[in-house]
């Protein structure tokens, strides 16, 4: 308990005294609203609206889960494939290097053509792809990167190829795939937010900062950045609390 | 006692094994020459020699983890795949190669459970084990609360859960400090006094293998092959036994035939001479 206190208390302190600066930057030198707001402004407006505010980090939100869910299934079945079939793994890794080199964001307008206006459907595939690369990448990585002596072992053991894979290959790609997660789950709420700046439904956080900042209602632009900054901080946590309890073992010296 | 394997009066038989690595490339390695070699049921066999002798892949050619270019194995009067696909040996690496994610009971359950055990079973046999290894305390522990010589009790418990006729150890010791290294060579030699055991054993310390071993097998690389075998009779072994002359006897022994000045070549050659 002591020791998580004190790995708690430097960040707060910090963040208190860079938004005491940030106030005191903002009165003191007088400025403007749609150049920098002050914290107080934001809070203001982040409290003031807390309905507003809490209904498009659902809809985000939603998006984002939706998004992450159906990457990581399909990111974890390709580690799979991969895996298994060698040869895949030889394609598919450069292919997915190749891919997520291609801004996947810039597709949304053409996905939204293909859908109703009104359908979260094409921000779902948007962040579905981008939660698939580290995923799939790092996923493939534990099932391969497996000690040569603990695959001997098995062998000794005479295990067959899909014990293998239950006993040894899949739990030791489990913090891997934390990692991965770690990375995609935030990664989900910024793909979600910023696929809705190319139109579709307007009640997400990303539209409502485009159109908050449009009627150069800076304060709560901001106070909607704030939104989802914490969306982004509440999925992340989300997977460091799953990953404690599912994996102990993570970030744990390896045994000899 | 002694456990014999009801088919056959041999551990292990090793014949005619070549062992070559990228044959016919410019990185060509004969790792093993022509290796001949019999294991008698309960006897501790220690394989030495220079590293890169090829201890490791003859170790593997009998477990049947590498396949021999030329030759055969057998285990327990059947071929090494088939002692294998039975279990009849257990193996013991120089990692304890534990599952971080298993308790410490549950890795040396894995066996058991590869082998369809039942839940029960495994537990109580896998206690039985840790007992032996006296860590019954740390059963639900896991791996990485423990220490280097402590895991490698565990992987030994591990080795030994199907009960094998035959043990396969690859330096399971060379990690470990002095101080436990010989703790755990008393404890290895009253397991196996107690389950009447075959082992191989692969070390690179020459009183370790003396003091183990009822023959040391000293190989030489390039070609791998086996230079001479070292028999040694010290009876039980106790705290006495590596302060006795007969011990220094066998070490130096052993040592000569590393160097390559067999006791007994260097008599056959002056023969010759005369
Ligand atoms: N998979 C492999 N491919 C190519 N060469 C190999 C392979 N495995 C072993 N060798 C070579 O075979 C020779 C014997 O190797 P081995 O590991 O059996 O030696 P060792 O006696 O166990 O050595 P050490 O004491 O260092 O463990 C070495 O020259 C090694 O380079
Ligand atoms: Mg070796």
């Amino acid at each position: 308990m002591n020791g998580r206190l004190r790995a708690v208390w430097p960040p707060v302190i910090i963040a208190v005294i860079f938004l005491a600066a940030w106030q005191l930057l903002v009165v003191v030198q007088d400025i403007k609203p749609f150049l920098l707001p002050s914290p107080s402004l934001i809070l203001g407006n982040f409290f003031g609206d807390f309905s507003l505010m809490f209904n498009a980090a659902l809809y985000t939100g939603t998006t984002a889960i939706l998004g992450l869910m159906f990457g990581t299934v399909v990111g974890l079945v390709t580690a799979l494939i991969a895996q298994r079939f060698g040869v895949v793994n030889k394609l598919i890794t450069p292919l997915a290097a190749g891919l997520a080199t291609v801004p996947i964001i810039a597709l949304t307008p053409i996905l939204n053509n293909m859908f109703s206006i009104t359908s979260r459907t094409p921000k779902v595939i948007i962040t579905m792809i981008i939660v698939f690369f580290p995923i799939f990448v790092n996923v493939t990585r534990g099932l391969i990167q497996v000690q040569p002596v603990q695959l001997e072992l098995m062998r000794s053991m005479n295990a067959r190829p899909r014990t293998v894979l239950r006993q040894l290959r899949i739990p030791n790609a489990i913090p891997f795939f934390f990692t991965a997660m770690k990375i995609a789950a935030p990664l989900s709420v910024i793909a979600a937010l910023v696929s809705e700046y190319f139109g579709g439904p307007q009640q997400g956080l990303g539209s409502r900062i485009a159109s908050s900042a449009a009627n150069t209602a800076y304060g709560r632009a901001w106070a909607y950045v704030v939104a989802s900054i914490i969306t982004g901080l509440i999925f992340y946590l989300i997977v460091l609390a799953v990953e404690r309890w599912a994996a102990p073992w993570t970030g744990r010296a390896r045994s000899a | 006692m002694s456990v014999t394997s009801p088919v056959s009066t041999t551990a292990v038989q090793a014949t005619g094994i070549w062992k070559v690595f990228n044959e016919g490339q410019a990185n060509e390695v004969t790792a093993l020459q022509d290796i001949n070699l019999t294991v008698a049921p309960g006897e501790f066999i220690s394989l030495i020699g220079p590293s890169g002798c090829g201890k490791s892949t003859l170790l593997r050619v009998i477990a049947d983890l590498t396949q021999p270019t030329k030759g055969s194995a057998e285990v327990a009067g059947m071929s090494a795949a088939e002692a294998r696909k039975q279990q009849r040996y257990g193996m013991a690496f120089q990692q304890a190669a534990l599952f971080d994610w298993r308790t410490v009971q549950r890795n040396v359950e894995l066996p058991l459970e590869l082998q369809g055990w039942s839940k029960s079973d495994r537990a109580a046999r896998a206690m039985e084990l840790l007992e032996m290894v006296q860590l019954a305390d740390f059963a639900s522990h896991r791996p990485w609360e423990l220490s280097g010589g402590m895991q490698q009790r565990v992987a030994i418990a591990r080795s030994l859960a199907v009960d094998p006729p035959l043990l396969l150890m690859d330096e399971p010791f060379g990690a470990l400090d002095e101080m436990t290294r010989e703790r755990m060579q008393n404890e290895l030699l009253r397991i196996r006094q107690e389950t009447g055991k075959s082992v191989i054993f692969v070390t690179h310390s020459i009183p370790e293998a003396v003091y183990l071993s009822d023959r040391v097998v000293v190989m030489s690389p390039r070609p791998g092959r086996i230079t001479d075998i070292v028999s040694v009779s010290l009876g039980e072994r106790d705290e006495d036994t590596r302060e006795a002359d007969a011990f220094y006897a066998s070490v130096t022994e052993v040592r000569e035939a590393l160097r390559g000045r067999t006791s007994g070549g260097a008599a056959r050659a002056r023969v010759g001479e005369v």
